[in-house]
């Protein structure tokens, strides 16, 4: 498998559960970005100067795009896109990456939410080899923030502790900045909490303080109810160590992990919040898979093909005839006049010296 | 197998010492030994050697599962890993010093010489001062001495080469001591064994 077989079997998953593909252009305003920097996963925006001065961005993400644009009516949608995004490496230099996606906007109930997480299952496991959703809730982190006492400023550096999983610092930094003790007891218990879905929420439920870390947890469990016993169960794991921006994010939030990758393949999660933004009804859900991130893992595998056919100048017509049947078997044929030296072979028909 | 980064030099020293009471012992492994990989069946570790600065980018890109950087390093690289525990070893500080009869002059720039761009700037973004950074990558106590810098931020030990070059330190960053991190990958496939791993690791610490 490679990146672009991949992006054909999603395209295919995504239209067998009715999503529409979704086209977006490939430049925006600059500001759109701008205004919602956080949201992206990437701050590095390629920016240009266009027509009549305005200040253009070649897309760094799609979701925005989708928000920006869709008309606010009261028709659920549900939309897949598999398009090219551009940024900056940290280097500087440019990068243009593939970037699939879903994206569910309006009437957001519990099964969206189900499905979404379905979907990426389905999603991870086309890719092959192990892997992991992590899950969290971002009403119980904010939950938590509130528990603690936490101002802005404080929050901001709870939770790059809690990405981190860092309980060492925390101890030292809830003791100076007099957050909350009871609460502050129970932060190591609350990164650690994982492993099975059920049981972790049950865990979660146990170490709710007030009544936004009750509803999330609630939220928790009738997602893991509704999963309950199916074949992609304990891929999924609740890990509060996932916090996304708190300005946009308001529900469940994912990152996805596969076998092999050392960084995340896939995130995403509810975003109610950017659609009020843009003075939106309804809610948002969705999630990217990064494929950029994949190309390395599909490599080992690219590059072999089943069958070599060698022709000569009297053998072109044996040879062509040899590679539709090959085909049409489903195997995989290179025909060439000499060894090529970019792919290897099972096996190789050399009819250079027949006539 | 777990995959662990070590910092080259007395710190991974001592950070290997930790892992080894831990029950990770190497039988390949040998101090004065120029390999820099060892592996251990038995214990289920394979460790690297790598340059102080370079354990985080290691563990980030999954080459290693786990690792020990200091937390100078983490500060200045911020890498997307899990911190997961404090060795409380290899302490020492971020400080800022400077020649010991400076005074700020706040009609101008303050040059600032030291490694650790990204930490000075934070520092000093904080404190709303504009600064002018000289990117150095040793003998940072030279700068103001030779007049090219105003202050430098760097790591204090024991401050003995301070007080030596008549510098001293006006302000503490903050504390630095080892840590260990680890790739967010390999903690979600190798939980058991990581988990496992930070356990006994703490216990010695707190022995």
């Amino acid at each position: 498998m490679c990146v672009d077989e991949l992006i054909i079997k999603l395209a295919e998953l995504y239209e067998r559960h009715g999503l529409r593909r979704y086209k977006p252009g490939c430049f925006e305003d600059y500001s759109l970005y701008l205004d919602n920097i956080d949201f992206l996963i990437s701050k590095n925006v390629i920016a240009f100067g266009g027509a009549e001065g305005r200040l253009l961005a070649l897309r760094p993400d799609v979701t925005l795009s989708v928000v920006s644009h869709l008309p606010d009516d009261k028709n659920t949608r549900k939309l897949y896109y598999a398009e090219k995004v551009y940024r900056r490496s940290e280097g500087g230099e440019f990068k243009e990456l593939d970037q699939t996606g879903v994206e569910f906007v309006g009437d957001i109930d519990r099964v969206c939410e189900s499905e979404i997480v379905w979907l990426i299952c389905d999603t991870l496991s086309l890719i092959g080899g192990r892997y992991i959703l992590d899950v969290s809730h971002m009403g119980y982190i904010e939950g938590y923030m509130r528990a603690l006492g936490a101002d802005n400023a404080q929050s901001r550096v709870v939770y790059e502790l809690l990405r981190e999983k860092n309980a060492h610092d925390f101890v030292g930094f809830s003791r100076t900045n007099g957050l909350d003790c009871g609460a502050a007891e129970i932060f190591d218990s609350i990164i650690n909490i994982g492993g099975n879905m059920a049981d972790a929420v049950a865990e979660a439920k146990r170490y709710a303080l007030n009544d936004d870390m009750e509803r999330a947890a609630d939220e928790l469990e009738c997602l893991a109810r509704s999963l309950a016993g199916w074949e992609f169960c304990d891929n999924v794991r609740l890990n509060f160590s996932i916090a996304n921006s708190a300005d946009y994010y308001n529900g469940i939030i994912f990152n996805g992990y596969v076998d092999g990758v050392p960084k995340r393949v896939l995130s995403g999660g509810r975003y109610d919040k950017l659609l009020k933004k843009y003075s939106k009804s309804g809610g948002a859900i969705g999630f990217a898979l990064y494929l950029g991130e994949l190309e390395r893992y599909f490599k080992t595998a690219a590059g072999v093909a089943d069958s070599l056919i060698l022709y000569g100048v009297n053998t072109q017509r044996e040879a062509l005839l040899r590679a539709r049947e090959i085909i049409a078997g489903g195997g995989t044929v290179r025909l060439a006049s000499e060894v090529p030296e970019d792919i290897k072979f099972k096996s190789v028909t050399d009819l250079r010296k027949f006539k | 197998m777990i995959n662990i980064a070590l910092p080259k030099g007395r710190l991974g020293e001592r950070a290997y010492a930790l892992l080894s009471s831990a029950g990770y012992a190497c039988g390949e492994y040998f101090p004065d030994s120029r390999k820099l990989v060892f592996c251990d069946t038995d214990s289920g570790v394979s460790y690297f050697w790598v340059k102080p600065a370079d354990v985080a980018v290691y563990v980030e890109r999954g080459a290693a599962d786990v690792g020990v950087a200091g937390k100078d390093i983490l500060l200045e690289y911020s890498p997307d890993v899990y911190e997961l525990s404090n060795l409380e070893t290899g302490k020492c500080s971020m400080c800022v010093a400077a020649p010991a009869d400076w005074q700020d002059d706040m009609s101008r720039p303050l040059r600032v010489a030291t490694k650790f761009v990204n930490v000075a700037k934070k520092y000093f973004d904080g404190l709303g001062r504009d600064i002018e950074i000289i990117k150095l990558n040793g003998s940072i106590e030279l700068a103001p001495i030779l007049g090219m810098a105003d202050v430098i931020v760097d790591i204090v030990e024991t401050g003995k080469t301070l007080k030596e070059n008549n510098l001293k330190v006006f302000e503490n960053i903050f504390e630095i001591s080892a840590r260990l991190i680890a790739n967010k990958a390999s903690y979600n496939f190798k939980k058991d064994q990581i988990t496992e791993l930070v356990k006994r690791l703490n216990g010695e610490v707190n022995a």
